[in-house]
């Protein structure tokens, strides 16, 4: 009797499980996503995966906004099929983004990945892809090395750290034609591909355009303490500082300036830890005229209120506003949503081809839009600057996207 | 470089130092009296920090008043995590008690995420927060000096009762040797109970401190485990005094390491010094 009944339930479970994924494959598209979700910067990994997820929602709901696939539910050319995410954990660990990229391939079939928000991830994890011949969309790593490996399946909608590096020499020189103090440039960065990276880029402008790198420091990521990366700073006594760090370093390195009372005229950061809105909202006031490139601020709403309704459904989830960071992620899903719908299919073949001929008009990037060049960056994507003012990230540079004036030099600590 | 930056080198480094060494001695108390290495030691840190936190942002009490409850609450974990856990391993072969609390150190570490979200969280407006004492061209902040001198206090406290109690001799004893302790009528399951419970209270004591300048997030233990687990060995395992002097060692070569060669290498002189005097003397600077 009690044979009959274990029989019966595993007839049962087998014939339910079949019936998901049947029903699965008819109307949904597996794509994988790989972000640091545990671990030291996994503040900013969830982030990015509200953002997605905000994406999905708008994608595969019907909504009344002026965004690429808002009004429709699911892939219109596949017959509606929606989107769903199979997510990855880097830990913020390339070896882990690799194994993870890995495991989404082959096990889970993802049709593509998107990621990964570290560029020594999205490094390692794309070259598994790219292995696979299964296309990766790079939303947010900005190491402009990543589209410089000859990579057929690689597709990158941040602006690069080259690119930043010459908006914020260009920034500078103009600072410069006004009177201003910049000669003498510190580079501080975490000792990873990102930051390495966006150093290089540093040097090689400021070498090209006569500023004097008067020290120059790596440090590890994820430190106890930022003394002896602040004391050397204090030392070297320079007028404007590049930074690339990550959230954790950001705070510390914010708070360790205060601490031993360390001026200069201008902080700029490379994409990283200054964007996270956790930055503003765990340091106050300390965190104030900190500037960094911008590819998102609430100051674009009030030329766009549609950004203000994708604002609002992704602070339900997150609990912040956007962030540069996080709208790329929010973008990349379009991305892939109207390749998607070009390709009408699923097929990786057909998907990067797609995603090759990409010409997508969006509201949500500066630029209004994504394209791809044949290495895969996008070349729509316009880097501006902007700074901590009264808590909230004020858009100041260019002069023509500039919502407010800006606070020069940096005020000093004994001031405020 | 001028007196006054290698005069705060000395001092931030001697600040961070007395922390990374009040850490550490709890560790080397449970390592060389149970000879069990706690690698959920880290996360005893964590948990201090957050009840710190939780205590101001949710009822506005200050982290100096909420020590008291740190250190309560990490001596009862301590002392569970002996009853329940590692009394059940003592005997087991050699690592398994190891990868008990390694498995504890993951568990806990996720609950904490699982919780209380993987954000940064940040005191701001206690009592100590942003103070500093300047003089002489130093800046020093007050919370981390509070923080310093705090754990000089206790690491002492600790060491009194070590060498200078009756139930500072019993752990000693069951220590240096655990059944002929029993055959003198210690009660070796409440000493060895005492001294998790011992070990989980130091934690709790520095967690509470570093909430007033540091930032707590679920992963954090790892950053300071790491380098407790470095501390005790350079100073020996078992030894009080060693892991102390072991930490201040530590944290003034890694500053100044930072200063002085690279930042990058700051952590790479820390761990060559470790090897060079291990070298010399492969118990620890003070071993038994």
């Amino acid at each position: 009797m009690k044979k009959m009944w274990v029989s019966l339930t595993v007839a049962a479970v087998i014939l339910f499980t079949l019936g998901v994924i049947l029903a699965e494959a008819a109307d949904v598209i597996r794509l994988g996503s790989i972000y640091p979700l545990t671990g030291a910067i996994a503040s900013s990994g969830l982030r990015s995966k509200h953002a997605i997820e905000t994406a999905l929602d708008v994608i595969n709901n019907k909504y009344d906004l002026d965004v690429p696939f808002a009004r429709t539910e699911g892939i219109p050319n596949l017959k509606g099929a929606k989107l769903e995410i199979i997510w990855g954990d880097s830990q913020a660990s390339p070896e882990v983004g690799k194994t993870e990229a890995e495991r989404l391939i082959t096990r889970e079939k993802v049709a593509l990945i998107i990621g990964a928000y570290q560029s020594g991830v999205s490094k390692s994890a794309s070259f598994v892809a790219e292995r696979y011949k299964i296309p990766f969309v790079c939303a947010e790593s900005s190491s402009a090395e990543l589209t410089e490996r000859g990579l057929k399946y690689f597709f990158r909608l941040a602006p690069t750290d080259a690119e930043d590096s010459i908006a914020f020499f260009n920034f500078l020189d103009e600072m410069k034609a006004k009177g201003k103090k910049v000669e003498r440039v510190a580079l501080l960065y975490e000792n990873t591909e990102f930051g390495v990276h966006a150093a290089g880029e540093a040097r090689k402008q400021a070498e090209k355009r006569g500023y004097k790198i008067v020290t120059d420091i790596p440090y590890p990521f994820k430190s106890t303490d930022v003394k002896s990366e602040v004391l050397k700073i204090k030392a070297a006594k320079p007028d404007v500082i590049l930074q690339a760090s990550l959230l954790g370093d950001m705070m510390l390195f914010a708070k360790t300036f205060k601490e031993l009372k360390v001026d200069f005229n201008a902080n700029l950061s490379y994409c990283g830890g200054y964007h996270d809105p956790s930055f503003v909202l765990n340091l106050k006031k300390d965190a104030e005229y900190f500037m960094g490139q911008c590819t998102f601020s609430p100051d674009f709403i009030t030329k766009k209120p549609v950004l203000g309704r994708l604002n609002e459904m992704y602070k339900k989830r997150s609990g912040v506003d956007f962030d540069g960071v996080t709208i790329e992620g929010f973008t990349s899903v379009l991305v892939v949503a109207d390749a998607l719908n070009r390709a009408k299919s699923t097929d990786p073949e057909a998907l990067v081809q797609a995603l090759r001929t990409t010409d997508l008009k969006t509201p949500t990037l500066p630029g209004d839009a994504v394209k791809f060049d044949e290495k895969g960056q996008n070349i729509k994507i316009i880097s501006n600057i902007s700074q901590v003012q009264s808590g909230q990230y004020r858009v100041i540079w260019p002069a023509e996207m500039a919502a407010t004036g800006m606070v020069w030099p940096f005020m000093p600590w004994e001031k405020r | 470089m001028d007196a006054s930056i290698l005069l705060q080198i000395l001092i931030s480094g001697l600040l961070m130092g007395l922390i990374f060494a009040l850490i550490a001695v709890g560790l080397t108390l449970i390592w060389g009296v149970m000879d069990v290495l706690n690698f959920a030691h880290g996360e005893f840190l964590m948990l201090a920090m957050y009840i710190s936190f939780w205590m101001f942002s949710l009822w506005s009490i200050d982290p100096l008043w909420s020590l008291p409850v740190s250190v309560a609450a990490l001596f009862v974990t301590g002392l569970l995590t002996y009853r329940l856990i590692i009394k059940k391993v003592l005997n087991a072969p050699g690592l398994t008690a190891l990868l008990a609390t390694f498995g504890l150190s993951i568990l806990i570490k996720n609950l904490a995420q699982f919780f209380w979200t993987p954000d940064f969280r940040h005191i701001q407006g206690a009592i100590l927060s942003d103070k500093a004492i300047s003089f002489f061209g130093l800046h020093l902040s007050l919370p981390e000096v509070v923080a310093a001198v705090g754990s000089g206090l206790i690491t002492y406290l600790i060491y009194f009762l070590i060498f200078k109690t009756k139930t500072g001799r019993a752990i000693r004893a069951a220590a240096l040797d655990r059944d002929t302790a029993l055959l003198m009528g210690i009660d070796i399951d409440r000493i060895y109970g005492l001294t998790f419970g011992l070990g989980g209270a130091c934690v709790g004591v520095a967690g509470a401190l570093l909430m007033n300048f540091y930032y707590v997030f679920p992963s954090v233990g790892s950053l300071f485990g790491i380098l407790a687990f470095v501390t005790v060995a350079l100073g020996g395992f078992g030894n009080i005094t060693g892991a102390f002097l072991a930490g201040i060692l530590i944290g003034v070569v890694e500053t100044a390491g930072g200063v002085f060669i690279s930042p990058v290498f700051k952590y790479t002189v820390v761990f060559v010094m470790y090897l060079v005097i291990i070298s010399i003397r492969p118990k620890g600077l003070f071993g038994w």
